[in-house]
């Protein structure tokens, strides 16, 4: 066992270790500005003592004593523990390692930034490109009093571009990202041509209707809508009574082309991974069939206080914090037809693709209400131009149960969760700017 | 003292342009509630340190845990530098400072160190149970209470080496009400401040404010969209200044782009001859006090806008050397793991001559939208969900209404402001700013009551 968990002397303890190193690299103007490496490390113990929970973290790896007094001075007032923590458990095969993405070095990350910004600037000069690319190489381990020995290394690569272009009384500012956890799966080519044809796009300003139009999502807009359904299928949600889903397994509450899973153990996915943030086999866990509410995810705590079985969703944001129910990969279903083609049989609408503002206002209940930030006019199945000061709101379950037009036939992973097609729904409510 | 040598054998042995190390320790509590449940009670603490090194025009930065790898770490990040400057022709420069070397304590009335995990408990689980027990429609709570207290020491290769205390301790208190299975509404109270534990106690009256306005908002009517003629509360129009306008006069932002240093040009009229900004780096118990920045620039007081014109950015060293202009100590990071970039403090519009009653005079049809959910600015767009508004009917406030959500161009409303209250407020908020993913930096904004003409509200 690990000698600070023999510390405990007797009691129930669980050692959360995490090692990330990161190489971020900052292109501003399209210069390189800096390169920044970050090696952290820090632990993070949770104990039962009298029934009793407690937490500390510490990035003094060495100092076993302290963090072990401080997590038992919290336990001494704590929550009744009504988890245990797991047993060694048979996990997933899942890869999550990358020997490409390790051995990447400065140069290699500045060389692949310099490539995508002579491209982008060879189309467009009156722009500025900021891009930052960063690689993530963690090491995961997790034990525990129960005897849970469990270890992984992750890697990553992310890679962010915003183009600014800026007028007298307009900047149109566009964002693209990528992410991958293998080096060849990176889609440099998506974000360059995404790029290039919203900045064509986006040349003219044409103005926006006040009326009820349909919307289209792309996958990247998409979050728009899902995003309530994050919360919404979160099983401490349920628990307390906040999700609107509560009580409702079983029942058609979207429309019955959708069905939507989340996945931990997708090959190469985002946040796949063997065992979540508590040592939890990661599953497959189905949460809409057809239109039907099938389960919620949970970690360990909500699973014991709602009295069913984890699904392998604990979720830390680095060793700081108490593990939380976090969704891994949720992916939507795919229908039959393109972004293009959807966009085709439209004879007027909206595409977007981000808004300011996502997720303020009331993301419980699934209402929002958002200007566009990057958004195109659709006229008689074709894009005409961008569209600015808009805003649209509706609600989320109200659209995704009655309003839904289609589904892309391709799925875009997005938002480093979210593994979605276009959405396209109707009866979204428009404010155009009125001028 | 070990540490302060081994900092400064690190620079000495540094061959790079420009050099710096901050070194940080923190102690931290945790307190949260949800409904009936402790969520966490936490006791952490963390030591951590970053290098900066400037070479060549190029920045190489490293951030490390281990304090006694230092030495390798600074050739490390004097590597990256070099690579940089060999990469890139746009040269960082820096603009000369006075040199500091002071330590400032934080004083405290009562240290929130010195308080049991026990008390800290009590009081929260106090304040939980009045947000639970207000109304059978409250369904849920969050109560959270957070106090941090770091150690930053900064040093840098010309000689400053500065020592600073920074207390920070927040509360948030959330209710969640509902009334069927889609009717789900919250109210909040947010404090914050560079203050002791004294800051938190009292707050009964602010947890059933916060229960009150969730179950108020059951019954409450989702806005018409439109354009109306609106009054924000202090609370609101603190964060619209510190949203919509104040990130704009960040330089870091705007020092390599030629279009948007056209748009902010220092002399330019953004507003009407009331309209006072400021961007103060020290108010005695302000959550966005900073005696010196990141950077050890001392703080400053800084008029953004002056009579309605535009009177100054915020800058860093680099940033003011870029643009000739003098720093104004507003680089600031949000902990070791960052370097420092150009951020506010306490900002806030100055008072103005109106009170609140003539303001609403002459309004036929308007909106009084109170505090902040959220808001989020893409350069001259901003969108702000308004916590809970109500309507203005023939100069009077009328039925509560929701989902508020005000939208529209920064410099078309600036100039849209037609009246500034004399009741100006200050707020430090539990979250922060999130500017360049370094968040919560604790800020404060602040206004009086302002009156807004033809601002666009989204809505059903």
């Amino acid at each position: 066992m690990n000698a600070l968990l023999e510390e405990l002397k007797g009691r129930q303890g669980e050692l959360y270790h995490l090692q990330t190193r990161t190489l971020p690299v900052e292109f501003r103007s399209g210069k390189l500005e800096s390169i920044k490496s970050k090696e952290l490390e820090g632990v993070a113990l949770r104990v039962i003592d009298n029934g009793r929970l407690g937490f500390g973290t510490t990035t003094n790896v060495k100092d076993g004593h302290g963090l072990v007094d401080a997590a038992l001075a919290t336990a001494a007032f704590g929550e009744k523990a009504s988890l245990a923590f797991p047993a060694q458990d048979d996990f997933p095969s899942v890869d999550t390692y990358d020997q490409a993405i390790v051995e990447l070095s400065e140069r290699d990350l500045v060389e692949l930034g310099e490539d995508l910004i002579a491209r982008l600037e060879r189309v467009s000069s009156e722009v500025d490109i900021n891009l930052s690319i960063n690689k993530v190489v963690e090491t995961v381990k997790i034990t525990n009093t129960s005897g849970l020995d469990a270890k992984e290394e992750r890697t990553r690569i992310l890679l962010s571009v915003d183009i600014e272009k800026a007028r007298e009384g307009d900047i149109f500012l566009l964002f693209e990202e990528a992410q991958a956890s293998y080096l060849n799966e990176l889609q440099v080519d998506r974000i360059a041509n995404n790029l290039i044809q919203q900045l064509r796009w986006g040349e003219r300003i044409v103005p926006t209707p006040s009326r009820s139009l349909p919307v289209v999502f792309s996958p990247a807009g998409a979050i728009c809508l899902l995003l309530p359904l994050v919360v919404g299928f979160n099983g401490k949600s349920v628990f307390m009574g906040t999700s609107p889903l509560r009580g409702r397994i079983g029942e058609t509450a979207f429309s019955t082309d959708l069905s939507i899973a989340d996945d931990g153990t997708i090959p190469h996915g985002l946040r796949s991974s063997s065992f979540d943030d508590e040592g939890i086999p990661t599953t497959h866990t189905p949460l809409v069939n057809n239109g039907v509410i099938k389960r919620f995810v949970y970690d360990l705590r909500a699973a014991a206080l709602a009295g069913v079985e984890p699904t392998g969703n604990g979720s830390r944001s680095g060793f700081r914090s108490l593990p939380k129910v976090g969704m891994t990969n949720v992916t939507i279903s795919t229908g039959t037809h393109s972004q293009d083609e959807i966009i085709a049989e439209l004879d007027e609408g909206i595409l977007v693709d981000s808004v300011l503002g996502l997720g303020q206002g009331n993301i419980i209940s699934g209402q929002f209400s958002n200007n566009v930030a990057v958004a195109f006019k659709i006229e008689h199945g074709k894009i005409v131009g961008r569209v600015k000061n808009t805003m649209i709101a509706g609600n989320a379950y109200a659209l995704l149960k009655e309003s839904l037009i289609a589904l892309g036939n391709e799925r875009r992973c997005v938002h480093g969760m979210l593994n979605t097609p276009t959405i396209a729904v109707d009866g979204v409510n428009v404010v155009g700017q009125v001028k | 003292m070990k540490e302060k040598e081994l900092l400064l054998q690190a620079l000495a042995g540094s061959n790079a342009d420009y050099a710096e190390i901050r070194i940080e320790r923190e102690l931290r509590n945790q307190v949260q509630f949800q409904k009936d449940k402790l969520e966490n009670l936490e006791s952490s603490s963390e030591v951590g340190g970053i290098v900066r090194c400037l070479k060549n025009g190029g920045w190489g930065i490293v951030v490390l845990n281990d304090i006694s790898q230092l030495q390798q770490k600074i050739e490390e990040g004097e590597r990256m530098a070099r690579l940089v400057g060999e990469h890139s022709s746009e040269a960082a420069a820096l603009a000369e400072v006075p040199v500091v070397q002071e330590t400032v304590h934080a004083e405290l009335e009562r240290d929130f160190r010195d308080v049991s995990l026990g008390e800290k408990k009590e009081l929260i689980a106090s304040y939980n149970r009045i947000l639970l027990s207000y109304d059978k429609r409250v369904v849920s709570t969050n109560a959270r209470y957070t106090d941090s207290f770091r150690e930053v020491t900064l040093a840098n290769s010309e000689g400053t080496f500065i020592v600073q205390q920074v207390p920070d301790i927040t509360l948030l208190l959330v209710a969640v009400a509902s009334a069927g299975k889609t009717n789900i509404e919250q109210g909040f109270e947010s404090l914050g401040s560079a203050a002791g534990f004294e800051f938190v106690l009292g707050r009964e009256e602010e947890a059933s404010n916060a229960a009150k306005r969730a179950v108020d908002l059951l019954g409450a009517r989702s806005v018409d969209g439109g354009r109306y003629t609106v009054i924000l509360d202090p609370g609101l129009a603190g964060v619209f200044i510190h949203e919509a306008f104040g990130h704009g006069c960040e330089a870091d932002f705007l020092f390599k782009s030629e279009q948007m240093a056209k748009i902010m040009t220092v002399g330019k009229r953004f507003g009407n001859n009331e309209l006072n900004v400021i961007d103060d780096g020290y108010i005695p118990g302000l959550r966005g006090n900073i005696p010196y920045d990141d950077e050890g620039v001392a703080r400053a007081k800084t008029y953004l806008i002056k009579n309605g014109i535009l009177s100054s950015l915020l800058h860093s060293r680099e940033t003011a050397k870029k643009m000739g202009a003098i720093p104004t100590g507003n680089a600031r990071a949000v902990s070791y793991e960052y370097e420092p970039i150009v951020r506010m403090t306490n900002t806030y519009i100055d008072v103005g001559v109106h009170s609140f009653d003539e303001m609403l005079a002459g309004i036929d049809k308007g909106i009084y939208a109170v505090k902040a959910y959220g808001g989020q600015t893409m350069f001259e767009q901003f969108t702000f969900s308004a916590a809970y508004a109500y309507e203005i009917v023939n100069g009077e406030l009328g039925e509560m209404l929701k989902d508020v959500v005000l939208t529209g161009n920064v410099f078309e409303t600036l100039r849209d402001i037609d009246m500034i209250g004399d009741d100006k407020e200050l707020y430090g908020g539990s979250g922060g700013c999130g500017k360049g993913g370094q968040s919560p930096l604790p800020v404060t904004d602040g206004s009086p009551h302002v009156r807004i003409s033809n601002v666009m509200i989204g809505g059903k």
